[in-house]
């Protein structure tokens, strides 16, 4: 072996050593640690980077494997290009406390991971704050749009509260229909 | 198609059925054949890495214990459903699509059967036609197998044709993602057979259909067998999101549309790709570069993973209108989807269960 190889060799070892050790102090799931070893080097290596900079907790760690290995398979790209798109690069260097960044960093991945979802949520998030309820009146969308159902809370104490409210609802008729309109799918999703 | 058969076994009960007998002649010689006690056993799974997989290599001339014609299983109360009927006359499919709901539903039984006992299924059909003078029924052996993908080995298309051919009130369905239809072509099925293709677009054929036929060999299939008398049908399903999707489906429909025109279309369906957990996780498993699986799917309230909910339906509407466009009057349905969403699609709440064949039968 040249001294160059041995070199490569000794780093390798020392990276999934430091992998493990990770993992054991997170209690990372097996499945899990093994996905995370079977990157290939320059990936595991980048994510380990990550994992210890924003101090990732377990079900981060969780969450961003998982989510890496589908954004992997959906764009034909190896882990260690994700991790250095601008995007995730500017979360991960950026500024602003650990657990917050790892937080923006789960977001990050979950937008790449699911484009066109978090684009029709935004959208949809836009015209619920548009339409400006009062307090103790609440649109709930359906989890991650799974389904095409709104629901529409109302929380009243008085029959006067609860006509204030169909009231305010019937002015607001058009902008309502339109969220329910987006949430089937008549919409630039 | 080409088989990839590893060996045939046959149950002693069936050694002298007119299916072993024409299996037995069909297969290649190298391909041995073993005669067992009971074919349950042989349909368990293997202890291999790919048990799903090798079921498929091993074909099982076996009796049916269970009644043969049953309700559709993806039926549910929470969808509108088409009324399908399902006639198991086999259980497992030589093709291997990624994301075949069999990988879950034949996880313990993967051992690909073909029921020696099929003729019992004729005395269930004429039972249920008997017990409801005046309805119709659509009846499908596409279900738990494709319905043609191996008729070169058993013919047993040429048994159903003849069967349904000469009833009023039972329409077959041949559902098939081949292009097998040499013992179609040969016999007169007088309106009462439907064959119908599931179709995809390129993309997905590529990526998810192994050892499937590619969608413009479908279609010249389906065009063929129309010219032989027969009704065709197409099943949009799975539909698949993944960038660009939109587009290839509407060219998908083009193409169908260039080939046959709207109107000797007897039925369209849709279906948006959907998958339990545990079909995910198995079909993840042995195909971990699929990225067709790995669309955007979250988790609808019946627990499965499905494209989420404005881009499903409009991956739908798209197909709809094309199709709209080009004046479809056949019926259509979106399979495993609830009634909201068929509104939200076609603009009209589905029909009853049942209609569909209601609806073939005045075609």
């Amino acid at each position: 072996m040249s001294g160059n190889a041995k070199r490569a060799s000794t780093v390798e070892a020392s990276v999934e050593c430091q992998i493990r050790g990770l993992a054991a102090e997170r209690h990372l799931p097996a499945p899990h640690l093994e996905q995370w070893l079977g990157l290939d080097e320059p990936s595991r290596a980048s994510f380990l980077e990550i994992a210890r900079k924003l101090r990732l907790r377990t079900g981060q760690l969780l969450a961003a494997l998982d989510m890496l290995a589908e954004i992997a398979v959906r764009e034909r790209l190896d882990v260690a290009a994700i991790l250095s798109k601008p995007s995730v690069a500017r979360i991960v260097d950026g500024r602003g406390s650990a657990p917050a960044r790892a937080h923006e960093f789960i977001e990050e991945l979950r937008a790449l991971r699911f484009p066109r979802l978090r684009a029709a949520l935004d959208r949809i998030r836009t015209e619920v704050a548009a339409l400006k309820l009062p307090r103790g009146a609440r649109l709930v969308l359906p989890k991650q749009l799974g389904s095409d159902e709104l629901t529409i809370e109302l929380r009243v104490r008085s029959v006067a509260e609860l006509e204030k409210f169909i009231s305010m609802l019937g002015e607001r008729r058009a902008a309502l229909a339109r969220i329910v309109a987006m949430l089937g799918g008549d919409d630039d999703v | 198609m080409t088989f990839e058969l590893d060996s045939v076994y046959i149950e002693e009960r069936s050694r002298d059925s007119v299916l072993a007998a024409r299996i037995t002649r069909a297969i290649a010689p190298e391909v041995p054949i073993i005669f067992v006690p009971d074919g349950r056993a042989a349909a368990m799974p293997d202890s291999g890495a790919d048990p799903f997989g090798a079921g498929k290599r091993r074909m099982i001339v076996m009796r049916r214990r269970t009644p043969f014609l049953t309700a559709c299983p993806a039926g549910s109360s929470r969808f509108a459903c088409c009324g399908y009927l399902v006639l198991a006359l086999a259980s497992n499919c030589p093709m291997d699509c990624s994301y075949c709901f069999l990988q879950e539903y034949l996880a313990d039984n993967p051992g690909f059967q073909v029921f020696s006992n099929y003729a019992d299924a004729f005395e269930e059909l004429e039972r249920l036609s008997h017990a409801s003078p005046g309805r119709h029924f659509r009846v499908g052996t596409g279900d738990l197998a494709d319905s043609l993908a191996f008729d070169s080995l058993t013919g047993l298309s040429g048994d159903l044709i003849s069967y349904f051919a000469a009833r009023e009130n039972l329409t077959l369905e041949l559902k098939t993602k081949t292009g097998e239809i040499g013992n179609l072509v040969r016999v007169d099925p007088r309106g009462r057979v439907m064959v119908s293709w599931t179709l995809s677009p390129e993309a997905v054929f590529q990526s998810s259909e192994h050892r499937a036929a590619p969608p413009s060999a479908r279609i010249a299939a389906a065009r063929a067998v129309l010219d032989a008398g027969y009704r065709v049908g197409f099943h949009f399903d799975p539909i698949i999101s993944y960038a660009g999707a939109e587009r290839d489906y509407a060219q998908l429909a083009d193409a169908l549309l260039d080939s046959i025109p709207a109107a000797r279309i007897s039925l369209i369906s849709m279906g948006g790709l959907r998958m339990t957990p545990a079909l995910r996780a198995a079909a993840r498993r042995r195909f971990p570069g699929d990225s067709m699986l790995c669309g955007e799917d979250v988790l609808a309230p019946d627990g499965r993973y499905r494209t989420f909910t404005p881009l499903r339906l409009k991956l739908y509407r798209t197909l709809a209108a094309r199709f709209e466009r080009a004046g479809a009057k056949f019926p259509a349905y979106l399979c495993m989807e609830p009634a909201s969403v068929h509104e939200r699609v076609f603009g009209v709440a589905p029909r009853l269960p049942a209609t569909i064949g209601e609806r073939l039968a005045q075609a």
